[in-house]
Parts: structure tokens; C-alpha cells; sequence
């Protein structure tokens, strides 16, 4: 098991740079000369050249990406062009509000997708498969943050349960933490929960249909047993392959679902940054989801292992 | 749905009551009215004509953003799946690096570099989405390129490009139409989303993402602002799903395959007089008594598949159930514990496991004697083991769950149990999970399962066939065994009188439902009463010499529902008389037979 997170750790590696390399490459698209930006109009020539060299950007591209990624590799991924935050700073700040989010969302998604796939399929066809059925389609075809507004109107604004914007750090008040994610996670775990309910209601019609199963009755064993013990498990496998997908989803909702309760997460720094232009802000933002959607595979890949014997290296 | 949707976006002009961009501070914010069917929003513009205008951009947008997808992710696709090599290397790791970013971000990045605005964001998708579209073309051409017929049309002398047009143009289209579907639902959502915050639709221009950009503004003010976009995104993106599920449905299915059987033809098997009952023997352990057993096909009426059944086991005896498939053995082994699924059903009958009737008891008392009075050994040990937990689990479990044992008196049983199956190391492949072990091991497995909790009854449904010969044997010796060593009764089905004359001291053989002839194995083979078993006698391959070609019983069973009403065998026997035509008994004392000329002929005993 070591070896197999030590081989994914190292396999992470060649990914990281191809996207290190896009996003720099990409941001060294941006249209308008963030040196202008910064300036103004009225700024002075030798006002625009001491900021050019000041940013590096008087460099040729591969010398700036070389000193770019040797310092992103000691963990240093510059500063804004616009106030002098380390970026690095400003987005592991932000990061705890879209991570506690995420999480939030895959936790709901995985009870909520769970417990309707279990029951839809263990009755194909029967009423509470076709509610179920019938609610994850709908699920799907709801936009997330649309979902959040109108949890917002009814539970915030009307009935005052919850608080309608804001984010409490964890460490601030766990209570109030729980109480300003709640919603955001609701609405971002809709689609995740109706992708997971859809999975496992197959899953869980064909397991059940196994001979294992049928074996594990005459064997005498309580329906209760066989579902519970004997089929969950094989219908957690892709509940597993799903997640590892919706990871990207999850993560990339966030950001939307943020603005609905102005939460000041990687949302807003990302969305600001683009507008601003702020290149060293946007390759940092890219690299750090990036990686955490790989740490997060790697994660749902070593549970896979755990679920499905057949999948471990032996 | 989707009519509509092009309709208002084609006519919006027409069919809009007010000029969308029209303002009327006055009348901001208000709720529904006559003059304004859904209220208006902070600016007093009229919701209604907004959304009707905001549907001009749920069609725009997707179709550019998805024909852009498919124009870039289609031809290089092709492209590299065709070219392979370094080419394919690098692009699909720059698509697995494009995967592994949020979506959203990385069109976020992409409008930042082309600027903000409707065009710009749906290039931003479609440069996201065609990766989609990518790996898909990709793999058309990896899996057509291995096709035999593709392999032929080399040989015949077609060029590459004639294969590549010919072959691959025609398996992406079906898939492609599929993903088609999925984008343009994928798209819209990530449209309104874009909009929603502010880089995709600038405003004031319409569309259902500004609109809920502005109705979460003043959600305080005016909740109603949110629902009309709201609903109206659902419902377009619903429908294009729904679009896209009948579309892969009546794709993947394909050609349909006619329903086997004119259900005209169809007829019930006439209820016929059951044979008479037997007498109780206390040396039983297994008494079935008139089981009859319906299936009901979908959508179909039921038909019996086993009927007038009735047998009985000694205890410590084997009874050998043989028949061909589709005879009705192994749903008569599941439905003596009860295991039928649905759409099955026992009619009638009793199974009399020593003085209690296993078809009277209610769930949970049945639960309780499956495993512990009567245990079940499948064909195919690799799916009857759970491929999820060692197999030592499995067994212990049962140990604990039925027996009460606790976790470490049911490890040593268990590792007693794999050692008395014959399984060298037993502590050790204890922990082993099924797909370690053979298909021999796995059998041995089950059959320690089975026997863990000592039953009286062990049903065995054809426990070799999907085994190698040589182990056959093996498994077969071990059951034998374990009977000397257990006591229990067995009733082993199975389509082979060879084996079941191995390890079996009666037969009974089994023809469309109903049991034709009991024997003892070495009357039945010496003195065969039933012209069936006479057949099937005959058509068992021998050793001595291949000399005389196999003599195959002429005709084919007939399917559930298409039992004549006399005796079933009657049009396939050479026996046959007009007395046939009339329901046959079970007829005999010591043996038994269903036949009517059972006393005047003389059939041929096996070889």
C-alpha cells in the first residue's frame, strides 16, 4: 500500500509541471500588459521600465518560467502585482472556506446519494425507485448556485435558520462554521448527490442480482446482513470511481456557489485576480487546485484499493 | 419543451409584451401582475420578455460552444489515435492536466486571456469541452483499429484513409450524438453559471444567468426574481438530458431482438391429478411432496416450470437430480429453501425437512434453518463468493451469525473447516480473497461454508460443471467424504450421469418439470423404465471407441408453456402410442416411473 502511494505521489509529479507549464504559458497570453494596469496611463517611461524589470517581465519567457517554477518548488509562488500579498499567502487565507465547502458538499452527497441509490435499488421499479430516479435526474438539471439561492430565500431570509452570507472560520466557532457552510454545501452537493444516487441504484440492482448474494441467503444470513454487509460493499465501488470524477466538480462549483453566500473563498481571489489581471495570483490559484484535486484522487484511489480486494497491487 | 425554447429564442422580438432592456424604475421589484406576467426585476424591467430574450442565449450559446468542441476535439482525436506514438503522448497528457483542473477554472483562465463577454466564454467551453470530445474520437479509433474487419479491408487492399472514412466515421457517430447531448446540457449549466458570475453575458443583455446574478442582489427584496431563470435553466437542461437518455437507450440497444415464443401458441399446463401421496419413513430426511413451482415472465402469464414433484431423501443418502438445462433442477434446489426470485412463485407442494414443512415457515424462522438445517453449494464458486471479503470472513461469519460463536472460536473453526476441505495452509488462505484462489479451491471454500453449520440437508446445483476435470474428481471424492464424516443428505443436481452415477445411490431423472423415473443408480443404468432415460443413457459418451456416432434423442425440449398435456416426452419418444395423449402418473413401488408402456417395454441399459 506504501509503494502504491508512493509510486501516485511520484506520478503526480509530470502532471504538475504539464500544468505548471499551460497555466504560465497561458497567462503569458493575457492580452493587455499588466505593466499598463499597474501604471496607469499617465505613468512615466521610466516609471513603466523599473516596474517591467521590478516584475521580471523584461525576461525571455523560458528564463521566467525556469526561475518561476525552481521558486514555486520551494514553495514560493510570488507575490500580486497588485498589492504586495504573497500569493501563496492569500490563497492558502481563502482556502479553508472553499476546502471546508468541498467537503462539506462530498459529505452530504455521499449519505444523501447513498441512502437513495440503497433504497432505489433494492425495489427496482417500485415507488421509491421512481421518486428517487425521478429526483436525481431533476438534481442534475439544477444549477448549483441557483440551488443555493433558493436555499438562501427560504431557510436564511425567510425562516432565519441560517445565516444568508459570511463564512466562520472553524477555529473561530465550530458551531457557526457548521451553520455558514451548511447551505453552500447543500446546494454544491445537489448534482454530486443525484451522480452518486444514480450510480449506486445500478450498482446495487446488479450486486444484488450476484450469486454471491444469493449464496449469502441460503446461507442463511438476514436480508438485513446481505444488503448492508454483502452488496453495500460491492456498490461503494463507484461510488468511489464517481467522486475521484466529481472532485473537479465539487471544487469548481465551490467557487460559483461562494458568490451566492459571499463567502470570501478562492472564488472571489480567483474571479478578482482575472479581472485585475494578476498573472502571478492566477498560475498560483491554478497550481494549488490542481493539486488538491490530485491529492483528493489519490485519496479515493487508495479507498478503491480498500473497497475492491481485486484492485490492490499485489 | 425544446421546440418551445427554439421557438422563443427564433421570435423573441415577436412574442416578448415589453422591450427587455426597457427600464421603469417606478415599477421596480414587483411581484407578478396582470400588466407583467412575472413581476420585474430591480431596474422595472419585465421578467417575462428577459427570460423569453434569455433563451436566444440557451440556444447560441450551447450550439457554439459544443460545435466548437466537436470541431477541435473530433479531428485531433482521429488524429492521434491514428498517429499514436509521441503525437498521442503529449496531447492526452496535456488533456489529463486540462481534466485534473476544475472546469470553472480553467474557462476562468481562458476568459481572462480573451476578455470577458458571451463569444469569448463560449469559446473558453468549447476549448474545455472538446476535450470530451477528444478522448472519445480517440478511443473510437483505437478500438475500430483493432477490429478484425478492419484488418480485412487491409488485406483486401483498402487504403488507410478509405479505412479511416468508412470504418471510424461510422461507430463515432452513435456516441457522438450521446456526448453531443450531455455537452449542450453541460454547457448551459456552466453558461448561466459564467454569467451568474459576472465573466460570462455582460449586462444588460438577457440571459438566465444575469438574471439570477441580480435576483440573488436583492433576494431580500424580491425572492420571486430568482425562480422564472431558475426554472427555466432546469427544465431546458432536463429536457436536453432526457433527450440525451432516449437517445442513448435506442442507440445502445440497437437492433431489438424478437421475443422469443409466439405467446399464441402459449398454453397452461392443465392441472392434472398429482400422484398419490407418499408415506412417511422416519429413516427421511428430505420428503418434497407435489412442489409446483410458476415463473411469470414480463408482461407475460404465468407458466409452471416444475410440477407435480415429489421425492424423498434417506438420511446420510444422495439423490442425484439429472436433466438437461432448462429441465427445472436447479429452481427446484432454490425453491426447497425458498430462494426463488421474483416473478417465481411456489404454488404447491411441501417440503418436508425432517417434521417441519419448509414452505410454511414464515422469514425469519426460514432464515434461521437455511444454513443451519439446509445449506447450498452454487456452480460457480468464483461469483459465489463475495469478492469483497477474504474468504475466511465469510465463513466465520456464518459461524457467528449462526452458530453464536465468538470472533476467535469462530477463526479456529473456520481454519479447521478450510483444513478438513483440504486446503494446504488453511490459516493462510484464510485470509486470501476468492479471485486468489482456483476455481477447485473456491468450490472447497463454499462446501466448508455450506457444511459449517452441520446441516441436514446439502443441496449441491451442478458444484463440478464449472470445473477442470481433473478437479472434478477431487471435489466430487470430497464430497463423498465429508458425507461419511457429516451424515447429511445430499441432493446433487446436475446434467451428467456420470457423475451423478459416481456419487449418487439413487437418481431421479428430471423432463420438463416433472420427474419421469427414481432409481437406484445401478438398476436405472442396468434396467432403464423411461424411454427418456433410456435416451439419455444412450447419447452418454463412452470410452472404449468413438465407433457409432453418439444416438441423440431427435427433437428439442420443448420451453415452459409448450408442454403437450399427456406425457411431455410423448412427440420426441419412439415409443409413442395414442395412450400418450393423456396425462401420465408416477407409477411403481420400489422404483418409480412415469411412462404408461413402463411395464411392456425393454430399453436398452447403458452401455
Amino acid at each position: 500500500m506504501l509503494r502504491l502511494i508512493g509510486q501516485r505521489l511520484l506520478a503526480m509529479v509530470p502532471l504538475l509541471l504539464i500544468v505548471s507549464v499551460m497555466t504560465f504559458s497561458f497567462t503569458a497570453l493575457l492580452p493587455s500588459d499588466p505593466v499598463d494596469l499597474i501604471i496607469g496611463d499617465r505613468g512615466s517611461e521610466e516609471q513603466y521600465e523599473m516596474v517591467r524589470e521590478r516584475l521580471g517581465l523584461n525576461q525571455p519567457f523560458l528564463t521566467r518560467y525556469a526561475d518561476w517554477l525552481l521558486r514555486a518548488m520551494t514553495g514560493d509562488l510570488g507575490t500580486s502585482f497588485f498589492n504586495s500579498v504573497q500569493v501563496k499567502d492569500a490563497v492558502l487565507q481563502r482556502m479553508p472556506a472553499t476546502l471546508s465547502l468541498t467537503f462539506g458538499s462530498v459529505l452530504i452527497s455521499i449519505t444523501v446519494g447513498l441512502a437513495a441509490g440503497v433504497a432505489a435499488g433494492l425495489r427496482p421499479g417500485s415507488w421509491v425507485d421512481r421518486t428517487a430516479t425521478f429526483g436525481a435526474t431533476i438534481g442534475q438539471a439544477i444549477p448549483n448556485f441557483w440551488f443555493g439561492i433558493i436555499l438562501a430565500s427560504v431557510f436564511a431570509v425567510s425562516l432565519r435558520w441560517f445565516p444568508a452570507t459570511g463564512y466562520v472560520p472553524l477555529t473561530d466557532s465550530p458551531m457557526e462554521w457548521l451553520r455558514s457552510i451548511t447551505l453552500p454545501a447543500l446546494a454544491l452537493g445537489l448534482s454530486t448527490s443525484a451522480a452518486i444516487a444514480r450510480q449506486v441504484r445500478s450498482a446495487m440492482v446488479g450486486v444484488l442480482q450476484q450469486d454471491y448474494i444469493r449464496a449469502a441467503r441460503a446461507q442463511g444470513l438476514s436480508s438485513r446482513r446481505v444488503v448492508l454487509k454483502h452488496a453495500l460493499k460491492n456498490a461503494l465501488v463507484p461510488v468511489v470511481t464517481v467522486l475521484s470524477f466529481q472532485i473537479t466538480v465539487l471544487l469548481g462549483g465551490a467557487l460559483i456557489v461562494e458568490q451566492v453566500f459571499a463567502i470570501n473563498g478562492i472564488g472571489s481571489l480567483a474571479i478578482t485576480a482575472v479581472r485585475q489581471q494578476d498573472i502571478p495570483m492566477i498560475q498560483g490559484i491554478v497550481l494549488i487546485l490542481v493539486l488538491v484535486v490530485m491529492l483528493v484522487q489519490l485519496a479515493t484511489d487508495i479507498l478503491y484499493g480498500l473497497i475492491n480486494p481485486k484492485a490492490r497491487p499485489t | 419543451m425544446l421546440l418551445t425554447l427554439l421557438f422563443c429564442a427564433l421570435f423573441a422580438e415577436w412574442v416578448t409584451p415589453y422591450d427587455p432592456l426597457q427600464q421603469d424604475l417606478i415599477n421596480a421589484l414587483q411581484g407578478p401582475s396582470v400588466e407583467h406576467w412575472l413581476g420585474t426585476d430591480d431596474l422595472g424591467r419585465d421578467v417575462l420578455s428577459r427570460l423569453i430574450f434569455g433563451s436566444r442565449i440557451a440556444v447560441i450559446a450551447p450550439a457554439e460552444a459544443t460545435g466548437l468542441a466537436v470541431l477541435i476535439g473530433v479531428p485531433i482525436g482521429l488524429f492521434i489515435g491514428f498517429r499514436g506514438g509521441w503525437w498521442d503522448w503529449v496531447v492526452m497528457r496535456v488533456v489529463e492536466a486540462v481534466v485534473s483542473i476544475p472546469g470553472i477554472m480553467v474557462a476562468i483562465v481562458i476568459i481572462a486571456i480573451l476578455g470577458t463577454g458571451l463569444h469569448r466564454a463560449m469559446f473558453a467551453l468549447g476549448i474545455l469541452y472538446s476535450t470530451a470530445f477528444l478522448r472519445l474520437a480517440r478511443s473510437v479509433v483505437l478500438t475500430e483499429r483493432e477490429e478484425v474487419y478492419v484488418k480485412s479491408a487491409r488485406v483486401i487492399g483498402a487504403g488507410p484513409t478509405r479505412i479511416l472514412l468508412r470504418h471510424i466515421f461510422l461507430n463515432i457517430a452513435p456516441p457522438l450524438i450521446v456526448q453531443v447531448t450531455l455537452t449542450v446540457g453541460a454547457v448551459l449549466l456552466a453558461e448561466a453559471g459564467l454569467s451568474f458570475i459576472g465573466i460570462g453575458v455582460q449586462p444588460p443583455q438577457a440571459s438566465w444567468g444575469t438574471m439570477l446574478n441580480s435576483a440573488a442582489s436583492f433576494m431580500e427584496l424580491s425572492p420571486f426574481l430568482a425562480v422564472p431563470p431558475g426554472i427555466a435553466i432546469v427544465a431546458t437542461v432536463l429536457a436536453v438530458n432526457l433527450l440525451g437518455d432516449v437517445l442513448r437507450d435506442s442507440i445502445g440497444r440497437g437492433v431489438r431482438v424478437p421475443s422469443t415464443g409466439a405467446p399464441a401458441q402459449r398454453m397452461l399446463a392443465v392441472p392434472r391429478k398429482a400422484t398419490t401421496p407418499m408415506a412417511p419413513h422416519p429413516d427421511d430426511a428430505l420428503r418434497v411432496e407435489g412442489l409446483e413451482i410458476m415463473v411469470s415472465p414480463k408482461g407475460e402469464a404465468e407458466v409452471p416450470v416444475v410440477t407435480d414433484m415429489s421425492f424423498r431423501i434417506a438420511k446420510g443418502e444422495t439423490l442425484g437430480l439429472v436433466g438437461e438445462s432448462g429441465s427445472g433442477k436447479t429452481v427446484t434446489g432454490l425453491g426447497l429453501m425458498g430462494l426463488i426470485g421474483t416473478g417465481v412463485r411456489i404454488t404447491n407442494g411441501r417440503v418436508m425437512l425432517e417434521n417441519t414443512n419448509l414452505l410454511g415457515l414464515d422469514r425469519r424462522d426460514l432464515e434461521k434453518a437455511r444454513g443451519n438445517d439446509v445449506a447450498m453449494v452454487f456452480q460457480d464458486p468464483t461469483t459465489s463468493l463475495n469478492p469483497t471479503y477474504t474468504v475466511g470472513n465469510q465463513i466465520a461469519e456464518v459461524l457467528r451469525i449462526k452458530q453464536g460463536l465468538s470472533h476467535r472460536a469462530a477463526r479456529d473453526r473456520t481454519i479447521e473447516l478450510i483444513d478438513r476441505v483440504g486446503i494446504p495452509r488453511p490459516a493462510q488462505q484464510a485470509d486470501a480473497y476468492p479471485h486468489e484462489l482456483s476455481g477447485g479451491m473456491a468450490q472447497r471454500i463454499a462446501i466448508a461454508r455450506a457444511l459449517s453449520c452441520t446441516p441436514k440437508l446439502l443441496i449441491a446445483d451442478e458444484p463440478t460443471t464449472a470445473l477442470d476435470v481433473t478437479v472434478q474428481q477431487e471435489i466430487l471424492d470430497l464430497f463423498r467424504d465429508l458425507q461419511d464424516e457429516f451424515g447429511m443428505a445430499m441432493l446433487f443436481v446436475t446434467h451428467d450421469l456420470a457423475v451423478a452415477a459416481d456419487i449418487c445411490d439413487r437418481i431421479a431423472v428430471m423432463y420438463c418439470g416433472e420427474i419421469v423415473e427414481t432409481a437406484p443408480v445401478d438398476a436405472l443404468f442396468a434396467d432403464p423404465r423411461h424411454p427418456y432415460t433410456a435416451g439419455l443413457l444412450s447419447a452418454m459418451p463412452h470410452g472404449q471407441s468413438g465407433k457409432p456416432p453418439l444416438p441423440v434423442i431427435r427433437g428439442s425440449v420443448p420451453a415452459p408453456g409448450h408442454w403437450p398435456t399427456g406425457c411431455r416426452f410423448a412427440a420426441r419418444c419412439p415409443y409413442a402410442i395414442d395412450a400418450c395423449a393423456k396425462p401420465v402418473q408416477m407409477t411403481g413401488t420400489d422404483r418409480l416411473e412415469r411412462c404408461t408402456r413402463a411395464d411392456e417395454l425393454s430399453l436398452e441399459p447403458a452401455k
